[in-house]
C-alpha cells in the first residue's frame, strides 16, 4: 500500500520567495501531525497537495498520486477543511454541504443524503436549515468539517481546525476527528499550532522550520521508548541517596541545593524511589513525575535545526 | 424526520461523469437567482419587447387586422433585416442590464467568504469553475437575445407568403452569432468585475462603469482629436458595427451619426483583446489561494 504522504526533494517557490525546500520524507502514518512555528511552510505544503501551488522542484505524492501529474484524481480522495473561513453566507447549512458534495461527484439525490448525515453526525442537525451566514464560528467550523467528509473521500485535511473554538467545542471537533479515523480508513493530515490537538489525534509528526524538515517522527513509538523521569527537590543525603539510586538502575543528575533528575528505567517504580528515600533518611519535598512530550520532541527538533528560538 | 446512524462511514456508491460536473454550479446558480424576486422582474422585463415585436410581426402579415385597426403604414409594414437588427440591438442591450444584476451574484458569493478553496480542493478545475458561470450567463442572456429572435424568425417565416423564409434564411446566422459574440464578451467581463471586486453592489457599479467609462473617454478623445478610433473603447458601438455588417445594413446605416466609422478587423481585434485581458484577470483573481510577491 502506498505510503499516505511522500515528499521527493519538494520545493515551492510564491511571490519570488522559496518556502518549502527540498523536501524529502514518507510519512506512512494514518494521523500525521504538521507542526512548526508561523511561517515554517504548513500551509503551503497543504496547498500543494491540493494542487493549489505547483512545485518549482521535486514532487509530492499523496496515496500513490502525483500531487502535480493526478491531481484531480487526488483531490477526489481528499476531503479538506480550510483554516480560513470558507462558506456561502446565503445558502441553508445542508444545502451549501450538499452542493460541495455535488461538486465531489455524488448524484443529487446521495449528495442530499449524505450532506444531512454529515451535518447530523458532527452534531448540527437541529440546524442545518439555517444559512451559514448566521451560524456561531463554532458551527462554520463544523460546517467546514461536514462539507470535508461528505464524501468518499480517503485523506481528511484539517487545516488548524480547532483556530478559535471554545475549550467544549474543541473537545468535541477533537472526538470528532478521532472517532473518524477509528470508524474507517480515513488517513488524516491535521495542521495545528497547538501540539495537544496533535498529541491527541496523531501517531505522527512532520515538525517543519524555515521551509525545512526539522523533524519526522513516529509519536506512538516515541511515546512507547521515551523514558518517565522525576524531577525532585530533597534534602539530606543528596549523594547517597543518587547512588542508591543509581544502585537500582536510575541514571541521576544533581543540580545542587537539593535538586536532582532522575530517570527511571521500566523496571523501578516510584515507590521503590520512596522507600530508598527513607532507607537513607532523605527527605522528598517536591516530585515531579513527566514523560517527554510532545512539547520536548518539538522543541528539541526546533534546536536541532538551528535556533533557539522555536516556540510556537 | 429521518434518523441517521451517529457513526461516520465514507461514501462509496456512484458519481456522476466528470465532464458534466460543472454544470452543478449552473444548476445550482440557477436556483439561487430564480429565488429573487428583483432577479424575476427583471427576467420577465426583458422579454416584454419580444411580445411588442410578436405583435408587430401579426399585423404585418395580417391585412383584415390592418383594415380592421385602420392602420396605415408609409411603404407598408416590413419584417426585414432592419427589423431584426433592431430587435437584436434591444434585446442585447437588456442582456446588459441583466447580465449586471446577475453576474456579480454569480461569483462576489463565492469569493467575498472564501468558499473558493472549497471548490478548488475538489476534482474540479479553475476552467471548469468559469465555464459553469459562464454557462448561467450564456444560459439566461440566449433566453433574451438570440432565442426570441428565431421565435420571431419561426413567426414571421409561418405567417409570411412568397418564399420569405428562404430569401431571409441568412439572418439566422447573425441573430445567433452576433448575440454569441455579445454574450461572450458580456459575461466574461462582467466575471472579471466580479472576481476584481468581489462584493455584489460594487461589481454592479463597476460594470456599468467598465462599459460607459471608457465609450465615454473614446467620445471625447474623437471630439479633441477629430478621429474615430476612439470609438474602439465603445463597446456598445462596435458591437452594434458587427451587428451592422451582420444584417448586412451598411448602405443603410453608414454615415449616419454615431456609427463608429472604426474598420470591422479593428472592432474585432478590440473585442478579443478585451476578452483576452478579461481571461487574464480572472486567472489572476481565481487563485484558491492569494500569493503575495515581494
Amino acid at each position: 500500500m502506498a505510503p499516505t504522504i511522500e515528499l521527493d526533494g519538494l520545493e515551492v517557490q510564491l511571490g519570488g520567495r522559496t518556502i518549502l525546500r527540498s523536501l524529502t520524507g514518507v510519512l506512512d502514518g494514518r494521523a500525521i501531525g504538521l507542526l512548526g512555528p508561523n511561517g515554517a511552510g504548513k500551509s503551503t505544503l497543504i496547498n500543494t497537495i491540493l494542487g493549489f501551488h505547483t512545485p518549482s522542484e521535486g514532487s509530492v505524492r499523496v496515496l500513490g498520486l502525483d500531487s502535480r501529474r493526478d491531481g484531480k484524481a487526488l483531490r477526489a480522495l481528499v476531503g479538506y477543511m480550510p483554516e480560513t473561513d470558507a462558506f456561502i453566507a446565503k445558502m441553508s447549512g445542508v444545502r451549501f454541504v450538499q452542493y460541495m458534495a455535488e461538486l465531489s461527484g455524488l448524484p443529487t439525490d446521495q449528495a442530499m443524503e449524505r450532506a444531512h448525515e454529515a451535518f447530523v453526525y458532527v452534531g448540527l442537525g437541529e440546524a442545518r436549515y439555517r444559512m451559514v451566514g448566521t451560524y456561531s464560528l463554532g458551527m462554520k467550523q463544523l460546517t467546514k468539517l461536514a462539507q470535508a467528509i461528505a464524501h468518499g473521500l480517503r485523506l481528511l485535511i484539517l487545516d488548524e481546525p480547532t483556530n478559535g473554538l471554545d475549550p467544549p467545542a474543541r473537545k468535541r471537533l477533537l472526538e470528532l476527528i478521532c472517532e473518524i479515523r477509528e470508524a474507517s480508513d480515513i488517513c488524516l493530515l491535521l495542521s495545528s499550532h497547538l501540539l495537544r490537538d496533535v498529541e491527541e489525534t496523531c501517531d505522527q509528526v512532520l515538525i517543519l522550520r524555515d521551509g525545512r524538515i526539522a523533524s519526522i517522527c513516529n509519536l506512538a513509538e516515541e511515546r512507547r521508548t521515551k523514558r518517565k523521569f522525576l524531577e525532585m527537590e530533597t534534602c539530606g543525603a543528596e549523594p547517597a541517596f543518587a547512588s542508591a539510586l543509581q544502585g537500582l538502575g536510575c541514571e541521576c543528575a544533581l543540580f545542587g541545593n537539593g535538586r536532582m533528575k532522575v530517570v527511571l528505567p521500566d523496571a523501578v517504580e516510584i515507590r521503590d524511589v520512596y522507600k530508598v528515600a527513607a532507607e537513607r533518611g532523605v527527605q522528598i519535598r517536591r516530585m515531579n513525575q513527566r514523560r517527554d512530550s510532545l512539547e520536548d520532541i518539538f522543541l528539541n527538533a526546533m534546536e536541532q535545526s538551528g535556533g533557539s528560538n522555536g516556540r510556537i | 424526520m429521518a434518523v441517521y446512524k451517529r457513526r461516520y462511514r465514507p461514501y462509496h456508491g456512484p458519481l456522476t461523469p466528470e465532464r458534466s460536473r460543472f454544470l452543478v454550479l449552473t444548476r445550482y446558480a440557477f436556483a439561487g437567482l430564480f429565488r429573487s424576486r428583483v432577479f424575476v422582474l427583471l427576467f420577465v422585463l426583458a422579454l416584454v419587447p419580444t411580445l411588442f415585436f410578436a405583435a408587430y410581426i401579426f399585423l404585418a402579415n395580417n391585412s383584415a387586422v390592418q383594415q380592421f385597426l385602420q392602420f396605415h403604414v408609409a411603404g407598408g409594414f416590413a419584417v426585414e433585416n432592419k427589423f431584426f437588427f433592431t430587435l437584436t440591438m434591444i434585446q442585447t442591450q437588456l442582456a446588459f442590464l441583466l447580465n449586471c444584476w446577475v453576474c456579480p451574484t454569480l461569483v462576489a458569493g463565492d469569493l467575498v467568504n472564501g468558499a473558493l478553496p472549497l471548490f478548488l480542493s475538489r476534482p474540479f478545475s479553475r476552467p471548469e469553475y468559469v465555464l459553469g458561470k459562464c454557462a448561467v450567463i450564456a444560459l439566461l442572456l440566449s433566453v433574451v437575445t438570440w432565442v426570441p429572435g428565431l421565435i420571431l424568425f419561426s413567426l414571421q417565416a409561418g405567417l409570411a407568403e412568397g418564399g420569405w423564409t428562404w430569401s431571409h434564411l441568412w439572418m439566422v446566422v447573425p441573430i445567433v452569432c452576433c448575440s454569441a459574440v455579445w454574450i461572450s464578451m458580456l459575461s466574461l467581463i462582467s466575471l472579471a468585475v466580479s472576481a476584481w471586486v468581489k462584493l455584489r453592489i460594487v461589481a454592479t457599479g463597476v460594470i456599468f462603469c467598465a462599459f460607459l467609462v471608457p465609450a465615454g473617454l473614446g467620445a471625447i478623445f474623437n471630439t479633441i482629436l477629430g478621429t474615430y478610433w476612439g470609438s474602439l473603447l465603445n463597446f456598445s458601438e462596435l458591437f452594434r458595427l458587427i451587428l451592422v455588417k451582420g444584417f448586412r445594413l451598411e448602405s443603410e446605416l453608414v454615415g449616419r451619426a454615431g456609427l463608429p466609422q472604426v474598420p470591422l478587423f479593428a472592432a474585432w481585434i478590440m473585442m478579443i483583446l478585451v476578452c483576452v485581458l478579461s481571461l487574464y484577470i480572472l486567472d489572476a483573481r481565481l487563485q484558491a489561494r492569494e500569493v503575495v510577491r515581494g
